[in-house]
């Protein structure tokens, strides 16, 4: 399985926040294949049924790329988003959104089911238009329950067809997983695209 | 069979008479300055009137999906974006009430970005249906069911939408919503609305903090067409156990959808229908009863001869239980056990 490392870099992370900060050309890419979540482990009926023909999940792929600053770990996600939504501007619209995913003891959890009463997942959220990045915990879907304070930061930026959103927060070597929502597919809660497996993450 | 909402201990539930539906918007507007006045919610209208046959609020309301399907399944929906239910238009008030113009300016509504509305709640007023001298039109109140199977419950998938086990009132944490929106999907009724800047849905909330004090809903309290009942469902002494259960006049609207409602309706009366020649049609009234069935369901044609009977009784000068729990001479008999009065309330500062 493909590891994400973090190596250390020197500076802030201020001078790492804009997708296309120089920082970031130096550092190496990882390809992340992605697969839809489940339909069966949707929590609701009514969910399982109204998605049963509908297209979702077809985010292929995130390049991922890591650096450390200090003691915070600032990643850059990259996506495909030809027909983008930035907003949510309407009743029937979705915007696009990504979190990163880290089993919250360190070691172990079910990460297409967002975790499990016994071993919860940590979450740092992010969605186009929406005030600030989410840090979050989760024992199961639908169970995600966000932290009022979370010391994360967030910088999402669209340019011709892709979504570059680099965040950042304090994390140690770990394991890591990432999902993508694709508004224009109407996804939202656990309708998205994610990392089957966890990667191991190399904090330098 | 899909996962339902558990059982309520008791169910509030509500009776509109649509014989005495004035359709004034005295209801929807009480509703609007209690509820609906904050960011966000401008273009909201958890109660709305509107004229039957007529397309309704959302636009073509009852075609947009969500309930169930005879056999438990749900029914998937949709949410009908912004241009379907209308905007909180914008008016030139200061052009209207300016006294530095020669002509006035009327009250030309308008869209967020200048245009002429295409839509809006109740567009269609009293247009209704039917061909003259055959056309005919009602009013129908439009606001959340309080249902038994509440359909938007069962589709939120972090239990944001809940049945409250006292009343049975349905109500949506939002603190927990995370405004996904799959209850505005799921409910029949499409009433649920979705509150852009704060990200959450919002609905009619059975004016509980009013119904803990005792009051009344404000769309019942302040019907001056002397509309609306509400009580419990099980006290055999009061109106609404007696319309729905004895006298069986109140019944659901589209009860095909499964999710069986809590607001009961007592059906439009009207006129026999002329035939072509100008004379009466003994055997036709003038609303269609295939529409009526459709709206009111299979009941809806011995409710309206139960109380064209009792209506005659009281013609003939005797007394009829149903005739008077329908006029309730006395307004506060209309309003079960929540008959405080809220100008008596030591007034809790809003939060
Ligand atoms: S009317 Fe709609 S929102 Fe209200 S309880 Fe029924 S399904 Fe839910
Ligand atoms: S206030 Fe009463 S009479 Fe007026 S529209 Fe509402 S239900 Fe009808």
């Amino acid at each position: 399985m493909t590891a994400v490392t973090a190596s250390k870099t020197s500076g802030t992370v201020e001078d790492l926040r804009s997708p296309r900060a120089a920082a970031w050309k130096n550092a190496a890419e990882v390809k992340l294949p992605l697969q839809p979540t489940p339909l069966d482990a949707q929590p609701s009926a009514y969910v399982q049924k109204a998605w049963a023909n509908r297209e979702r999940g077809n985010v292929p792929s995130v390049a991922v790329r890591a650096l450390s600053v200090g003691d915070q770990l600032v990643l850059r996600l990259e996506w495909a988003a030809p027909d983008p939504r930035r907003l949510i501007n309407d009743n029937d619209v979705y915007a696009d959104a990504c979190a990163v995913i880290f089993p919250s003891n360190g070691k172990d959890a079910e990460l297409s089911t967002m975790g499990s009463p016994e071993r919860p997942v940590t979450t740092w959220y992010w969605r186009a238009g929406a005030p600030g990045p989410f840090l979050a915990t989760a024992t199961g879907l639908g169970t995600v329950s966000r932290a009022a304070k979370h010391g994360l930061q967030a910088t999402g930026e669209w340019q011709a067809g892709f979504w570059n959103v680099v965040i950042a927060g304090p994390a140690k070597s770990t394991r890591i997983g990432v999902a993508v929502w694709s508004g224009v597919s109407g996804e939202r809660a656990g309708l998205k695209s994610h990392t089957p497996a966890w990667h191991d993450l190399k904090v330098g | 069979m899909a996962k339902k909402a558990a059982p309520s201990r008791r169910q509030l539930a509500m009776v509109f008479d649509l014989n005495k539906c004035l359709g004034c918007q005295t209801c929807s507007l009480a509703c609007k300055t209690a509820w609906t006045t904050r960011a966000g919610m401008e273009h909201q209208w958890w109660n709305i009137v509107n004229t039957f046959p007529g397309r309704g609020t959302p636009r073509d309301v009852f075609t947009h999906g969500g309930g169930y399907t005879k056999k438990g399944e749900p029914i998937p929906g949709d949410f009908p974006g912004k241009r379907l239910w209308g905007e909180a238009w914008d008016f030139d008030y200061e052009g209207v009430f300016g006294s530095n113009r020669d002509e006035p300016i009327p009250l030309h509504p308008r869209e967020h970005d200048g245009a002429a509305p295409q839509w809006g709640p109740n567009w269609d007023e009293d247009m209704g249906g039917g061909e003259y001298p055959n056309s005919y039109f009602f009013y129908l109140q439009q606001i959340c069911m309080n249902c038994s199977e509440p359909a938007c419950v069962e589709a939120c998938p972090r239990e944001s939408v809940y049945k409250r086990e006292e009343d049975g009132i349905v109500l949506i944490d939002e603190e927990r919503c995370h405004g996904y929106r799959f209850c505005a999907e799921a409910c029949p009724y499409k009433r649920i609305y979705f509150n852009e800047q704060r990200n959450v849905a919002q609905k009619c909330i059975s004016c509980f903090p009013r119904l803990e004090a005792g009051v009344a809903p404000a769309c019942i309290r302040q019907c001056p067409g002397r509309v609306r009942h509400i009580d419990y469902l099980d006290n055999v002494d009061g109106h609404i156990y007696k319309l729905v259960k004895k006298w069986k006049v109140a019944l659901p609207l589209r009860p095909d959808f499964g999710v069986e409602p809590n607001v009961y309706y007592v059906p439009p009366t009207s006129p026999l229908a002329f035939k072509d020649n100008g004379e009466f049609d003994d055997l036709n009234s003038r609303i269609p009863m295939e529409y009526l069935k459709e709206m009111f369901g299979p009941g809806v044609e011995q409710a309206l001869a139960t109380i064209e009977a009792e209506r005659e009784k009281v013609a003939a000068g005797k007394k009829s239980e149903l005739m008077d729990i329908l006029i309730s001479r006395n307004w506060n008999d209309l309003l079960g056990p929540f008959t405080v009065d809220p100008a008596q309330l030591q007034r809790q500062p809003v939060r």
